[in-house]
């Protein structure tokens, strides 16, 4: 367990929401996140998360760019303007230059390319949690 | 002045004097005989001057024929200076030529002397002889004694002179009548002269006409000799413009008869009715003036036969030349024949000349270069056009051969298209070539070269139409590259499109495997380890791993059994739009490309940008096998055929290297290749494409070199 894990732990339980429609990550990414220590709640789309009470909790989106229905740049946007400031890592399949440029542009932690290393996704964590 | 009287001795004295002078004077005629008149005056002044002591004695004479005088002076011994006659008779001027008797008789301040005498005495009866005047500066003179030797001596004088003038006429008569005769005598020699010669002239005269008698009987002969033979006809006139000679040729030329128009005004017979006027106008004219429009030269005109025909003549008049009044000979010629060979041979050339002028006016005037070359290229003659764009003048241009002329590069390509016309193998060609222009710079043609064949003696020659596209093929080129780019740019997008969402697909379970992966590392390494989770996310990584094989599994069968538009579609146009890329690639590569599209094609059912890959890769590949053919035209024939039982069939030929008989089996596999730049998927795609439209991909050798790859498809009846 790390420092952060525990000092996080005493004040107020650090949700972090995983958002994709494949269910593999949904099923993977929760167990690694857990490893880390974090609460996990995993949707499969957009409006589930948006749909759920959860939004007030979360403290950090994992969020798919390509889904069905709303897209991952969509929600992004739909929490800007509910005035949700929720760090999001961006986690996408396919590479795309000028779709990371935006993301970030608007405020994105991180984009991760699947696949992606454990250490990464840890590292886009920490500087989420603003530990960096 | 008063005269003193005399002493009687005196008087005696003087008397005696007188008598003695008077017998001396009546001597003197004796000496004088056969004396000339200067003489006798001479002698008697002479005598009076020394008989009266005298100052001086004058005497003129009249000359016989009365014109001119002769005058003479004899002074005394006391005159001082020497006389002149002349001086003389100025000075008694007034006595010798005034009526003498009413003059005063003594002259003043004469000769210096204060005052003289003068006695005037006349020589014959009536002073016809002449005239003598004695001057004495005595008071006396001239005594009565004086008187008488003066008048006595005078009338000697004029006796002796008058002897001497009878003398001399005799003698003028008898010289004259001397030369009278001798004048006569030659005058009736040199007559004799004329006579004799008149005789001979006469002689000769005869002679001449004797022979001209002669010859005038031969040319008579003659003459009728050739009036009658000629095959000309001739028409003789005399000065009343009648007929006077009508020969037989004139008889069966104008069908008159000689008897008939003898006599007769030519006006009125062979001179058409139209003309006649002129020809009575001219006629008159001529005979008054003697000018003539028609004599001595070849004119043509009409005449009129007998039969009121008129026929076109050649005449020339010809005006003989005769002491009497001019009479004229016609040689006329029918011209009906030769007229009418001339008109038509007129026409002929008219027409021929029109014909040339509006090939010529074509020739100069089109709008495109026209050029003309032998069989060996040598170029013949080039319009306008062709020269302004090769910036060769036609002179310079016959220098050349097209060869010379055009870009190294296109010339084997260019000779063999030629050779192929010469042969008969091709009617005609069109091609893009680069020719050299003067200036050195380049210019991009499209000739449609035609082959002429000769024709007897009309040399055969090729004939191209060259059109500058110079323009043209600068766009072209720069459309190509902006083509390829384009094509290279959606290759690019449409692969990278591909790629990432093959890369979406597989990275999806990759992206679970790694993740479970890793869990599953954290959850062994915990302590205690967690090996029922483990043993969880290395199930999962399994499964993934499958999903990521299913994935790869779904995507062929995506690729494989993506739907696509079927339609149905005119293989024909697909084939033209396909060309229609390709065409300026082709002729950058010096490939002549045939197309033979069947006009009965059925539709296929398909997908028509699929077919069009397939056509577009194995014209490619056609293309691709000829880059090295260097030793013959490199041709290309698409074809399109009606399949038998329905269906189409498309045929590529090419005249390349043909199939290598090592790769035949596995030439639709995929990745074999006999090219250096290629993938060698071309058939092997092409062949599936082919086989999902229930067609049929193959390839046969050529009879010739080269291969030929065919498809073939049903026809479209059902989806």
């Amino acid at each position: 367990m790390t420092d952060g894990q525990g000092k996080n732990s005493i004040q107020e339980p650090l949700v972090v929401v995983v958002v994709d429609d494949d269910e593999s990550v949904r099923e993977s990414l929760p167990d690694l996140l857990k490893e880390f220590g974090f609460t996990v709640l995993a949707f499969s789309s957009a409006d589930e998360f948006l749909a759920s009470k959860s939004i007030d909790r979360t403290t950090c989106l994992v969020l798919d760019i390509v889904m069905p229905g709303m897209s991952g740049l969509d929600l992004q946007a739909e929490l800007r303007n509910r005035g949700r400031k929720i760090p999001i890592i961006f986690i996408t399949a396919q590479k795309d230059e000028s779709v990371r440029k935006r993301v970030l542009a608007q405020g994105a932690v991180d984009v991760l390319l699947k696949p992606f290393s454990d250490t990464a996704l840890r590292k886009a964590l920490s500087k989420a949690m603003g530990e960096d | 002045m008063p005269v003193q009287p005399e002493s009687p001795a005196e008087e005696v004295r003087h008397l005696r004097r007188c008598i003695s002078d008077l017998v001396s004077l009546l001597a003197l005629p004796a000496t004088w005989t056969g004396g000339r008149p200067s003489q006798i005056v001479s002698n008697s002044l002479d005598a009076l001057v020394s008989m009266l002591s005298l100052d001086f004695a004058y005497a003129r004479l009249k000359d016989s024929s009365g014109g001119a005088f002769s005058q003479m002076v004899r002074v005394g011994s006391g005159w001082g200076t020497k006389p002149q006659p002349e001086d003389f008779g100025e000075k008694l001027q007034h006595w010798v030529e005034g009526d003498f008797q009413k003059l005063p008789s003594v002259a003043t301040d004469f000769f210096g002397a204060p005052a003289i005498t003068l006695v005037p005495l006349l020589l014959g009866l009536h002073g016809e002889i002449g005239i003598i005047v004695a001057g004495s500066q005595r008071l006396d003179f001239p005594r009565q004694t004086e008187k008488l030797v003066l008048s006595v001596a005078v009338n000697q004088a004029a006796i002796g002179l008058q002897e001497s003038g009878l003398l001399s006429a005799q003698m003028l008569v008898t010289k004259e009548l001397d030369q009278r005769v001798a004048e006569r005598t030659a005058e009736l020699a040199a007559s004799n002269e004329e006579l004799r010669k008149e005789i001979a002239e006469r002689k000769s005269v005869e002679k001449k006409l004797r022979q001209e008698e002669a010859g005038l009987k031969r040319t008579e002969a003659y003459k009728a000799a050739i009036l009658d033979s000629s095959l000309d006809c001739i028409v003789a006139m005399d000065h009343d413009g009648c007929i006077t000679e009508f020969n037989p040729a004139a008889e069966r030329t104008f069908g008159f008869q000689r008897n008939d128009v003898i006599g007769k005004h030519l006006g009125d017979v062979i001179v058409p009715t139209h003309l006649r006027e002129r020809h009575r106008a001219g006629f008159v004219r001529h005979l008054a003036t003697g000018e003539s429009t028609v004599l001595g030269r070849r004119i043509e005109m009409t005449a009129l036969c007998a039969d009121g025909k008129e026929i076109p003549v050649e005449l020339a008049i010809t005006r003989i030349v005769e002491d009497g009044p001019p009479s004229f000979t016609g040689f006329l010629r029918d011209i009906t024949e030769r007229k009418r060979n001339e008109d038509a041979l007129l026409v002929a050339h008219a027409n021929l000349a029109r014909s040339e002028e509006r090939w010529r006016l074509v020739f100069e005037n089109s709008a495109v270069g026209v050029v003309l070359a032998d069989f060996n290229g040598r170029l013949l003659a080039a319009n306008p056009v062709f020269q302004k764009m090769m910036g060769y003048t036609e002179d310079e241009l016959k220098q050349f051969t097209f060869i010379d002329i055009t870009v190294e590069d296109d010339r084997d390509f260019n000779r063999a298209l030629i050779v192929e016309l010469i042969q008969g193998k091709r009617e005609q060609f069109q091609l893009e070539k680069r020719y050299w222009r003067k200036d050195g710079s380049l210019v991009w043609v499209r000739n449609s070269v035609s082959i002429v064949r000769g024709i007897e003696r009309s040399p055969g020659f090729l004939l191209a139409l060259s059109e500058d596209v110079t323009e043209r093929r600068r766009a072209e080129e720069a459309l190509n590259e902006t083509r390829s780019e384009l094509a290279h740019i959606a290759r690019v997008t449409a692969l990278s499109t591909l790629t990432a969402s093959i890369a979406h697909e597989i990275n999806q379970p990759l992206s679970g495997i790694v993740t479970n992966a890793s869990t599953c590392l954290r959850m062994l390494d915990a302590t205690p380890p967690n090996v029922e989770g483990a043993r969880e996310t290395a199930r999962r990584t399994i499964r993934d791993g499958n999903r990521a094989s299913e994935v790869t599994t779904r995507l062929r069968a995506l690729f494989s059994k993506k739907t696509a538009a079927f339609e149905l579609f005119d293989l024909n146009d697909s084939v033209k739009e396909v060309v229609a890329l390709s065409v300026s690639e082709l002729q950058r590569d010096r490939i002549v490309l045939q197309l033979e599209l069947a006009a009965d094609l059925p539709h296929v059912l398909g997908d028509r940008t699929q077919i069009q890959q397939v056509v577009l890769n194995l014209l490619r590949n056609g293309w691709d096998a000829m880059s090295l053919v260097e030793d013959r035209p490199r041709t290309l024939l698409i074809k399109t055929e009606c399949e038998e039982g329905g269906g189409a069939r498309l045929s590529v030929k090419d005249s390349g290297a043909g199939i290598d008989p090592e790769i035949e089996k596995k030439l639709f596999q995929a990745f074999q290749t006999t090219k250096t730049d290629g993938m060698g998927i071309g058939l092997s795609v092409s062949r599936s494409i082919v086989d999902r439209h229930q067609g049929r991909l193959w390839a046969v050798r050529n009879d010739g070199p080269g291969a030929t790859f065919l498809f073939s498809i049903p026809p479209g009846t059902n989806t």
